[in-house]
C-alpha cells in the first residue's frame, strides 16, 4: 500500500539563528569553545566531527536542554535564554534517546506531548500522521512494545505534528530501516524547502552530505570548517580526511 | 489558565501510568500497613496515653510511606530521557511542579484513608468521631510534606544515592510541618475539639503556603539545573 508523504508546513517558515562565541564547560573540560555561526532559512546543515567533538553539546545548547557557560544563541534576534518558552516551541530535537513514556500508547504519547505545546490535534489528525510514518496499526499499543526503529518513526511523527522551524537531529540514521530513512529525508527536504532549518549530527557522512547544502566540522569543541556544499569539494576533503578510518578517502 | 491546562495533562499522564504500572501506590500501601503492624506489636498504648503517642506513630508511618513515594515520583521521567522531552517543550516548569505535588498528594491521601482507620482499630481507640478532624489535619500535614518533598525529589533526581539523600535533606526541613501537625493532632485528641488547636493549625497552614510558594518559584531553576 502506498504511504502518505510527510506533509510540509503550511506557512513559509522563516527563522534566523545566530550563535555568538558559544562555549560550554563541564567542570574543567571545555566541550565547546567560542563557536560562532549563523543558520539561515532553508539551511540543511551537516554537523560532523569525531566522537567527543562537541556535536551533541552544540545540539543540546541550541534546544535549551543545556545552558551555555558563555556566549549567546539568538533566534530572530531574541536570546534563547531570555524568553525560552516562546522560542522553545520553534525548536525540535530528534535524538537517539527515545523520549516517550513506555506505558502510554503511541497515540496517547503523541496527544500528551502535542498538548504541552499548546496545540490540540484531533484524533483524525493523529491517525493521519501515524499513517504517514506507517504506525497507524500500532496506535493503541504501548510504546514499550515498539522496536527502536518504530520509536524513531514515532519521534518523526511527533515533529511532523508540531512543525518546528528549527529541527536538530542527533544520529538519526542509526535505528531506521530503508523506508524510515526515505521518510525522514523526505521530511527534512520538505522542512528546509519551506524555509525551515535542519542541523543534523551524524557519522553517516556520505548520506548526510547527499541531503545537506552546508557542512560544519567540529574538532575538540572548536568549529574548524564551515562551508556550503560544492563540487568538487577539496577543502572539505582535506578538513575531514583525518577523521576517516585509516586508508579510507571521502569522495563526493 | 495555560498553566492549569498543562498541569492537568501532566496529572492525567501520571495517573494513567500509575494505574497501569501500579508501582507507587501498592508499595506505599503495603509499607504503611506493615509499619502499623510493627508499631502494634512494638508499643503498648493505653487509651489515656493515645493523645501523646498516636500522632507521633501515625506521622512516622506517613513520613516513611511518603518518602517511599517521593523516591519514585520522577521515575517515569528518568526512563527514556522523558524529562528532556518535557524540558524541550514550551511547558511552564511550574506546571510540572503542581502536577507532581497533586499526584503525590493523591497517592498519600489514598494510603492515609486506609491507614488512619486501621490505626484506630489496631490500637483499639474509641474516639472515632474525631477521625474526620484528624484526617483534615493529616491532609494539611501531607500537603506540606508533598510541596517540600516534590521540590527535593527533583533536587536529588539525578543523584546516584537519591534514596539515601532525599530523607537526609528533607526530614530536617520538614520539622516545622511535622511539629505543627503532631501538636494539632495531640490537642484534638486530648480536648476532643478542633477549635482548641487553631494556633497550631494556622502555623501549619502558614508553612504549607510558604513552602508551596517557594517550591513554585524555584522549581524551574531546580529542574533545569
Amino acid at each position: 500500500m502506498e504511504r502518505a508523504q510527510p506533509e510540509l508546513p503550511q506557512e513559509k517558515s522563516v527563522l534566523h539563528v545566530a550563535i555568538r562565541s558559544l562555549a560550554k564547560a563541564y567542570g574543567l573540560l571545555w566541550a565547546l569553545r567560542e563557536v560562532t555561526l549563523e543558520l539561515k532559512p532553508g539551511d540543511c546543515v551537516a554537523l560532523l566531527g569525531p566522537n567527543g567533538a562537541g556535536k551533541t553539546t552544540l545540539l543540546k545548547l541550541l534546544c535549551g536542554l543545556v545552558h551555555p557557560t558563555s556566549g549567546a544563541i539568538e533566534l530572530d534576534g531574541e536570546n534563547l535564554l531570555g524568553d525560552p518558552s516562546r522560542l522553545r516551541s520553534l525548536i525540535g530535537f530528534l535524538s537517539p534517546s527515545e523520549h516517550f513514556y513506555e506505558n502510554l500508547t503511541v497515540a496517547e504519547n503523541l496527544r500528551f506531548f502535542v498538548s504541552l505545546y499548546g496545540k490540540r490535534e484531533s484524533t483524525a489528525e493523529v491517525t493521519r500522521i501515524l499513517e504517514t510514518v506507517a504506525l497507524d496499526s500500532r496506535a493503541n499499543e504501548y510504546v514499550g512494545s515498539l522496536s527502536s526503529g518504530m520509536k524513531c518513526r514515532l519521534a518523526i511523527a511527533k515533529w511532523l505534528l508540531l512543525q518546528p522551524k528549527l529541527l536538530l537531529l542527533d544520529e538519526p540514521y542509526g535505528m531506521l530501516d530503508g523506508s524510515g530513512v526515505d521518510l525522514l529525508e523526505a521530511y527534512l527536504r520538505g522542512l528546509a524547502g519551506s524555509g525551515g532549518i535542519v542541523l543534523m549530527a551524524s557519522h553517516h557522512v556520505s548520506r548526510v552530505l547527499a541531503l545537506c547544502n552546508r557542512a560544519l566540522i567540529l574538532h575538540r569543541g572548536k568549529l574548524i570548517f564551515d562551508e556550503p556544499k560544492q563540487e568538487p569539494w577539496l577543502t572539505f576533503q582535506r578538513a575531514f580526511g583525518e577523521f576517516l578510518p585509516r586508508g579510507e578517502q571521502w569522495s563526493s | 489558565m495555560e498553566l492549569l491546562r498543562q498541569a492537568s495533562w501532566l496529572i492525567w499522564k501520571d495517573l494513567l501510568l500509575e494505574i497501569r504500572r501500579r508501582e507507587s501506590l501498592v508499595t506505599m500501601f503495603f509499607f504503611g500497613t506493615l509499619l502499623l503492624f510493627v508499631f502494634h506489636f512494638a508499643f503498648e498504648m493505653p487509651r489515656e496515653r493515645a493523645p501523646e503517642m498516636a500522632p507521633g506513630l501515625l506521622w512516622l508511618a506517613f513520613l516513611f510511606t511518603g518518602t517511599l513515594g517521593l523516591t519514585q515520583l520522577f521515575q517515569p521521567e528518568r526512563e527514556n530521557h522523558c524529562l528532556d522531552a518535557l524540558l524541550l517543550s514550551p511547558m511552564d516548569r511550574a506546571a510540572l511542579y503542581l502536577a507532581k505535588v497533586f499526584f503525590n498528594l493523591v497517592l498519600m491521601l489514598v494510603v492515609e484513608l486506609v491507614v488512619l482507620p486501621l490505626f484506630w482499630v489496631l490500637f483499639n481507640l474509641d474516639s472515632w468521631r474525631l477521625l474526620p478532624a484528624i484526617f483534615m489535619v493529616a491532609f494539611l500535614g501531607t500537603l506540606g510534606f508533598c510541596v517540600l518533598g516534590t521540590l527535593f525529589s527533583a533536587v536529588t533526581m539525578r543523584a546516584r544515592a537519591r534514596e539515601l539523600l532525599l530523607p537526609l535533606i528533607l526530614f530536617p526541613l520538614m520539622i516545622p510541618v511535622i511539629l505543627a501537625t503532631i501538636r494539632t493532632m495531640e490537642v484534638i485528641l486530648r480536648s476532643g475539639d478542633a477549635s482548641e488547636a487553631l494556633d497550631w493549625l494556622r502555623l501549619l497552614l502558614g508553612f504549607d503556603v510558604i513552602f508551596l510558594t517557594a517550591g513554585f518559584l524555584v522549581f524551574e531553576w531546580v529542574i533545569e539545573a
